[in-house]
C-alpha cells in the first residue's frame, strides 16, 4: 500500500478546489441511527447550507459520501457500488464510532469494523452519536482540507485499487447470483 | 398528362408480371415507376389549365391538384423503397405491387379530375386498391372497417355527384359546384354529402375508427402511404367542398360565429374534437403504429380547420400542414417499419435502446417528430404557427385552445416511442441487430431532408400556396425573402434556424472545452445502490403516462356505439335474408313472382 | 443579420445567466429566511455551477451528450429571442409562438438526454414534466390567444410596449385581471415551483430527469435551469407587467416577480401530477375562458 505523493496542484485544480470546498453536496448513506442527527444540522438551529452544504438525490450528483453508522457486509456492497458511481473528486466521511471501530457492534459476525479498509475515508467524525455541533465542526475541517488539496482519498483509492479490492473481497466473499432478487 | 396515367397503368401491369417471376424485382420496379410519375408530374407545374380527355375520363391540371399530387407522389416514392424488403412477408406480393401503383393512379387521377364522374371513379379506384392492400396485413377485420367507413364516404360522394349533375346540368367540377350559389338549400345538402366523404377519409372524429385499425395492421410499408398519402384525399374533398363549392356564400345567411357560418363552424368543432380525441388516444397507445395512426387523426383536425377557414393565414397553414404532416408522418412510419424489420415487433414495451444499434433511424424519427409536434426549425412549426395566428386573429378561442392542446399534447405522444423504442435500456435479444439497410436509409433521409428544408425555407411552398389563394380570390400569404408575413406577426425561419445554430454552437464549444466524459455502460446507472442484472427490468416503456391516462381512461368511447350499430345492421341483414333465402323453395318462388309483377307493373307506366 | 447581432446575442445569454444566477442565490437566502435560517452566500449558485463544471463526468452514449447540448443550445437561442426592455439581438424574431416553441426544443433535448441515460427514474421524471407542461400551457395559451386577438399582434416586444406609458394601470395584469392571475399561476408550473414540482421530486424519483447527471452535464443542466427561468419570467413580465422602459426598471420588476413566486412556493406542499392537471384544467382554464369570452364577445378590456 503506497501513499499518494504530495504534488503541487495546477492552477485549474486550485480554482476547482476552491469551488469544491465551498459547495459540498452530500449523498447520505444512512445505515443506522446516525441519520437522526442530520435533520437538526440542516434546519434553522445549525443551518448547514450557510457553508454551501446540502443533500443530493443521487451519487452521480454528490461530492461527499456520508456513511452514518454500522455497515453490514450486505450493505457494504451497496456502499462500494454507490461510491464507484460518484464523480471525481469525491470524498468519504465516516460518521460515528461504528465506522471507526465497529462501535457497539464490534464483535458482530455481520458487520465490518473499520471502514477505511474498504473505502478511502477522508474524515471520521467520532462519537456515538456525534452531535450537530461535531458535524458542523468536522465539515469545517473537511472544507479546509479540500481547499488545501489534502483530501485525496479518491486518488488513493485509484492508486491502491488492488489493495482495497482484496480487502473488499476478503470481507464480502464471492457472490453467486441466482436471479434478480436472490444472490 | 394522359401519358402519365397510361404509363402508370402499363407499369402496374408490368410490375405484376415481374413480381410473378421475382417479387423483389417487381417491388424495385414500383420505386422506378413512382419516381417517373413524380418527375413527370413535377414537369407539369407550368401547364396549369390544360385539359385532356381519355375516353370518358376528363382531366385538368390545376395548381391545387398539382400540389396534392406532388405530396402524394413524394410519399409513394419514398415508401416504395421499403417494398422490396417486405415481399417475403406478404401473401400476394404480385398483387401488392400492382395495387400499390393502382392506388397511386387513383389518387393522382382524383386530384386532376375535371368532371365529377372522373372524380368518383378515381376515388373508388384508390379506395378499393388500398383496401385490398390493407387486407394483406395483420387483420382482416381492419380491412372490413376501412371498407365500411370508406363506403359511407363513397355512397355520399356518389349521391352528391349525381344530385349535382342532375341539378346543374353539367358535370364539370367548377361549373357544377358554383351553380349552388343560386340554390342554397340543395347546396347545403350537396355540401353535407361531400364533406361527409371528406370527413370519413381524413378520419375526423367520429369517423376516425378505421384509421388506427387500418394503419396499425396494414403491411408496414403501406402504413406511411395510408397516413401520409391517402388521408390527404379527404383533405382534397374538403377543399373542393369549401373552396370550389361556394360554401361561405351558400351559408351566408346562417348565424355567424366570429364571421364563420354556423355549419362550417360546426365542422371546425369536429376538427377540434378530433385534435383533442386523437391526442388523448395517442397518449394511451402501447403500439407505435397505432400511436402514429391516432396522431394522424389529430393532425387531420388541423388540416380540416385550416382548409375550412378560407383566409390568408390559417388556410395557408392548413395546406402547408398537409405537406408537412405527409412528410413527417411518412418518415415516422418508415422509421418504425425499419425497426420492425429488424426486431419483428412494433410494441413499445418490448423494444428499447435501439438507438445504440440504429442511430440513423433514430435521427430520422427524431426529426420527423420534431416536425410533427410543430417545434422549430422543422416544417410542422410553420404550418401550425400559421393556423394559430389565423385562429387568434379571428378570435376563435375554442378552436385555438384545441389546437394548442393538440400541439402540446403531441410532445407527449411523440416522445413516447422516442423514449420507449429508441432510448432506454437495450434488451440483450437486440444486442446484435444492425442499422437499416442503405436502400431504406436513403428513403428515410430524403424525407428528413425535406422536413428540415420545409422548416428553414417555408417560402418555397408558401409561394405555391399563395398562387392557390390568388386563384380562389382570397388574400394570399405574403412571403418576403425568407420571411413569412401575416397581419398579426411575422417570422423568418432562416433567421430562427441561424440563431438556433448559433446557440447550439456556443454550447458545443463550452462542452468541448470542459474535460472529456468517461463512457459507461447503460446498466451502470443509479438504482438506489441495488444490483440489477436484467436490462428489461430497468426499461420504462409500459404505461408511460399512467397518472395522466388514469384521468380519462373511463371516458366513453364511440366504439361500443359502432359495435351496436354493426350488430343491428347485421341483424337487419339476417332478417331481410330470412325472407328471400329460406330453405323452403316456395318462398323463393313467391318472391320471384312478386318481383316479376312489380317489374311488369313498373315497366308498364 | 450582422456580426454585431451575434455578439449582442452572446452578451444577452451571458447577461441573462449572470443576472438570473445571482437572483437565484439571493432567493436561496430569502427561502432560508422564511425557514429562520441564515442561508448561503449570495453567489453560492455560481459556486455550485462552476464546481459541477470542474468535476469529472460520465456519458451513456452520444444521445446523452447530444441531448444536453441540444437542450442548452435551444434554451440559449431562446434567450436571444427574448426582448429585454425593448432591446433585442435579432429584431422581429420575438413572436410569442416562436419563443414558446423554441423553448420546446430545449425541453425535448433535455428529455432525450435524460431518457438516453437508460435510467427509469429519468423517464418517469420526463413523463411527469411533459404532463405538467400540458397542464399549465393550455390555460396560458388561451390567455395568449386573447391577447393576440385584442392587440392584433403576436410580437412580445410590441405587446410590452403597448402597456407602457400609462402607469401601473396600463399593465395587462390590471386590464385583464383574470388572465393575469392565470398566467402567474402558469408561471409556477413553468418554473417547476411548488406545488407543481413533482417531476423533480428528489426523495421519490431521485430528482427525475436529473438522476444520472454529474460533472459537466449537471453543470449544463443547472445553467439550463437558470436560463429557462429567465425566459419564462421574462415572458410573463413582458406580457402582463409591461416589460420595462429601461433596463433598471425591467430588472427590478423581474426581481420582484421572481422573488414573489419563490416566497409563495416556499410555503406550498406538492401536488401529485394528476392533481396538478386537474387543478389547471379546473381553475385557471376556467378563468382563462371567462377572460377570453369577456374580451372577444363583450369587448371588455379595451
Amino acid at each position: 500500500m503506497h501513499e499518494v505523493q504530495k504534488n503541487d496542484r495546477s492552477l485549474w485544480e486550485v480554482v476547482g478546489d476552491y469551488f469544491r470546498a465551498n459547495s459540498i453536496w452530500m449523498k447520505w448513506y444512512c445505515t443506522g441511527c446516525g441519520a437522526i442527527e442530520m435533520p437538526p444540522t440542516m434546519t434553522s438551529r445549525f443551518d448547514m447550507e450557510q457553508l454551501g452544504m446540502g443533500p443530493m438525490a443521487t451519487p452521480r450528483q454528490a461530492d461527499v459520501l456520508l456513511i452514518t453508522g454500522y455497515l453490514s457486509t450486505k450493505t457494504l456492497r451497496r456502499v462500494i457500488y454507490s461510491y464507484e458511481q460518484m464523480q471525481d473528486p469525491k470524498y468519504v466521511v465516516g460518521f460515528g464510532s461504528c465506522t471507526l471501530n465497529g462501535g457497539i457492534y464490534y464483535d458482530s459476525y455481520a458487520t465490518i469494523n473499520q471502514l477505511d479498509k474498504y473505502l478511502p475515508v477522508d474524515l471520521y467524525i467520532a462519537g456515538c452519536m456525534p452531535r450537530p455541533e461535531a458535524i458542523m465542526n468536522s465539515f469545517g475541517e473537511l472544507i479546509e482540507m479540500i481547499k488545501k488539496g489534502e483530501a485525496k482519498g479518491w486518488k488513493h483509492y485509484k492508486e491502491n485499487h488492488e489493495w482495497y479490492k482484496a480487502n473488499q473481497m476478503d470481507s464480502l466473499g464471492e457472490v453467486i447470483i441466482h436471479d434478480e432478487f436472490h444472490e | 398528362m394522359t401519358m402519365i396515367f397510361i404509363f402508370l397503368g402499363l407499369s402496374l401491369l408490368l410490375s405484376y408480371v415481374l413480381s410473378r417471376k421475382q417479387p423483389t424485382l417487381g417491388a424495385y420496379f414500383t420505386i422506378i415507376a413512382s419516381l417517373a410519375g413524380l418527375i413527370s408530374v413535377y414537369l407539369l407545374r407550368n401547364s396549369v389549365g390544360v385539359t385532356e380527355s381519355f375516353y370518358y375520363l376528363n382531366f385538368q391540371i390545376t395548381t391545387i391538384g398539382w400540389y396534392f399530387a406532388m405530396i402524394l407522389l413524394t410519399v409513394y416514392f419514398t415508401s416504395a423503397f421499403f417494398n422490396p424488403f417486405w415481399m417475403d412477408e406478404l401473401i400476394y406480393p404480385a398483387a401488392y405491387n400492382s395495387l400499390y401503383l393502382l392506388s397511386l393512379v387513383g389518387t393522382i387521377g382524383l386530384f386532376f379530375a375535371q368532371d365529377l364522374m372522373t372524380l368518383f371513379i378515381c376515388w373508388e379506384t384508390a379506395v378499393w386498391s388500398s383496401m385490398l392492400i390493407v387486407q394483406q396485413g395483420k387483420s382482416r377485420q381492419a380491412a372490413w372497417v376501412y371498407f365500411v367507413i370508406s363506403a359511407i364516404g363513397s355512397m355520399s360522394t356518389l349521391f352528391a355527384v349525381l344530385l349535382t349533375m342532375y341539378l346543374s346540368g353539367t358535370s364539370e367540377i367548377t361549373g357544377a359546384l358554383t351553380y349552388f350559389t343560386t340554390a342554397p338549400v340543395a347546396g347545403a345538402l350537396v355540401f353535407g354529402a361531400f364533406i361527409l366523404a371528406g370527413l370519413t377519409k381524413i378520419g375526423i372524429f367520429p369517423f376516425h375508427v378505421w384509421l388506427p385499425l387500418a394503419h396499425g395492421s396494414a403491411p408496414h410499408t403501406f402504413s406511411p402511404v395510408l397516413s401520409g398519402g391517402l388521408v390527404k384525399m379527404g383533405a382534397y374533398i374538403a377543399y373542393l367542398s369549401v373552396a370550389v363549392f361556394p360554401a361561405y356564400q351558400v351559408f351566408g345567411d346562417s348565424l355567424k360565429i366570429q364571421g364563420v357560418p354556423l355549419p362550417i363552424y360546426g365542422l371546425m368543432i369536429l376538427g377540434a374534437a378530433s385534435i383533442v380525441y386523437g391526442t388523448l388516444r395517442a397518449i394511451q397507445q402501447e403500439d407505435a403504429k397505432r400511436l402514429l395512426a391516432y396522431s394522424s387523426v389529430a393532425n387531420g383536425g388541423y388540416i380540416l380547420i385550416g382548409i375550412l377557414m378560407m383566409d390568408q393565414m390559417a388556410f395557408a397553414g392548413g395546406l402547408m400542414h398537409l405537406l408537412n404532416h405527409a412528410v413527417a408522418s411518412a418518415a415516422a412510419f418508415l422509421a418504425i417499419a425499419a425497426v420492425a424489420k429488424r426486431t419483428g415487433t412494433t410494441k413499445m414495451s418490448e423494444l428499447g435502446g435501439i438507438i445504440h444499434r440504429m442511430p440513423i433511424t433514430y435521427t430520422v424519427y427524431l426529426i420527423a417528430i420534431i416536425s410533427m409536434a410543430g417545434i422549430p426549425p422543422m416544417g410542422g412549426f410553420v404550418s401550425k404557427w400559421l393556423i394559430f395566428q389565423g385562429l387568434s386573429e379571428k378570435g376563435l378561442i375554442l378552436l385555438a385552445t384545441a389546437a394548442a392542446f393538440g400541439s402540446i399534447g403531441s410532445y407527449m405522444y411523440v416522445f413516447r416511442p422516442l423514449s420507449a423504442v429508441f432510448l432506454g435500456q437495450l434488451a440483450p435479444k437486440y444486442e446484435h441487430i444492425k442499422e437499416a439497410n442503405p436502400v431504406m436509409v436513403t428513403a428515410m433521409l430524403i424525407l428528413t431532408a425535406m422536413s428540415l428544408l420545409l422548416g428553414v425555407l417555408p417560402n418555397l411552398v408558401l409561394k405555391t400556396i399563395a398562387k392557390i389563394q390568388i386563384e380562389l380570390g382570397i388574400n394570399p400569404i405574403i412571403v418576403n425573402g425568407t420571411a413569412t408575413l401575416t397581419e398579426n406577426g411575422s417570422v423568418d425561419m432562416l433567421q430562427v434556424f441561424t440563431v438556433f445554430g448559433f446557440g447550439f454552437l456556443l454550447i458545443l464549444i463550452l462542452f468541448m472545452v470542459l474535460p472529456k466524459s468517461r463512457r459507461v455502460g447503460l446498466m451502470d446507472t443509479y438504482t438506489s445502490a441495488e444490483f440489477i442484472h436484467t436490462p428489461e427490468l430497468l426499461h420504462y416503456g409500459h404505461s408511460f403516462y399512467a397518472p395522466f391516462e388514469r384521468l380519462y381512461e373511463k371516458w366513453p368511447s364511440v366504439l361500443p356505439l359502432y359495435k351496436r350499430m354493426s350488430m343491428k345492421l347485421s341483424e337487419l341483414g339476417e332478417w331481410a335474408e330470412s325472407f328471400f333465402f329460406h330453405p323452403d323453395p316456395n318462398r323463393a318462388v313467391l318472391w320471384i313472382v312478386v318481383v316479376a309483377i312489380v317489374v311488369i307493373i313498373g315497366g308498364a307506366q | 443579420m450582422t456580426l454585431m447581432n451575434f455578439i449582442y446575442g452572446f452578451l444577452a445569454v451571458l447577461g441573462a445567466f449572470v443576472f438570473q444566477t445571482s437572483l437565484t442565490g439571493i432567493n436561496r437566502k430569502v427561502t432560508a429566511r422564511l425557514q429562520k435560517r441564515r442561508g448561503p452566500k449570495w453567489y453560492q449558485q455560481f459556486i455550485d455551477i462552476f464546481k459541477a463544471f470542474s468535476k469529472s463526468s460520465i456519458t451513456h452514449g452520444w444521445v446523452y451528450d447530444f441531448g444536453a447540448i441540444m437542450a442548452l443550445g435551444g434554451i440559449a437561442a431562446t434567450v436571444i429571442f427574448i426582448p429585454v426592455a425593448g432591446m433585442q439581438a435579432f429584431p422581429g424574431l420575438d413572436n410569442i409562438f416562436v419563443i414558446s416553441y423554441v423553448l420546446a426544443v430545449g425541453m425535448l433535448g433535455m428529455a432525450m438526454s435524460a431518457a438516453g441515460s437508460g435510467n427509469p427514474w429519468a423517464s418517469i421524471g420526463v413523463s411527469r414534466a411533459l404532463t405538467n407542461m400540458l397542464a399549465y400551457d393550455i390555460p396560458f395559451m388561451v390567455v395568449v390567444f386573447t391577447l393576440i386577438y385584442q392587440h392584433n399582434t403576436g410580437s412580445v416586444s410590441e405587446l410590452a410596449s403597448i402597456q407602457q406609458g400609462v402607469g401601473i394601470l396600463g399593465w395587462n395584469f390590471f386590464k385583464l385581471p383574470l388572465g393575469g392571475i392565470v398566467s402567474v399561476i402558469a408561471l409556477f408550473g413553468m418554473l417547476g415551483k411548488k406545488p407543481f414540482d413533482s417531476f423533480i421530486a428528489p426523495a421519490e424519483i431521485a430528482s427525475g430527469p436529473m438522476v444520472e447527471y454529474g460533472g459537466k452535464q449537471l453543470g449544463m443542466m443547472f445553467t439550463l435551469h437558470e436560463l429557462m427561468t429567465f425566459i419564462e419570467v421574462s415572458l410573463i413580465l413582458n406580457l402582463f407587467f409591461g416589460g420595462g422602459e429601461t433596463l433598471l426598471i425591467y430588472m427590478v420588476k423581474y426581481a420582484i416577480l421572481y422573488t414573489f413566486t419563490n416566497i409563495v412556493s416556499g410555503v406550498m406542499p406538492r401536488f401529485k401530477i394528476d392533481q396538478a392537471v386537474t387543478f389547471f384544467y379546473k381553475v385557471p382554464l376556467g378563468l382563462a375562458f371567462i377572460q377570453g369570452l369577456l374580451v372577444i364577445y363583450l369587448g371588455w378590456g379595451y
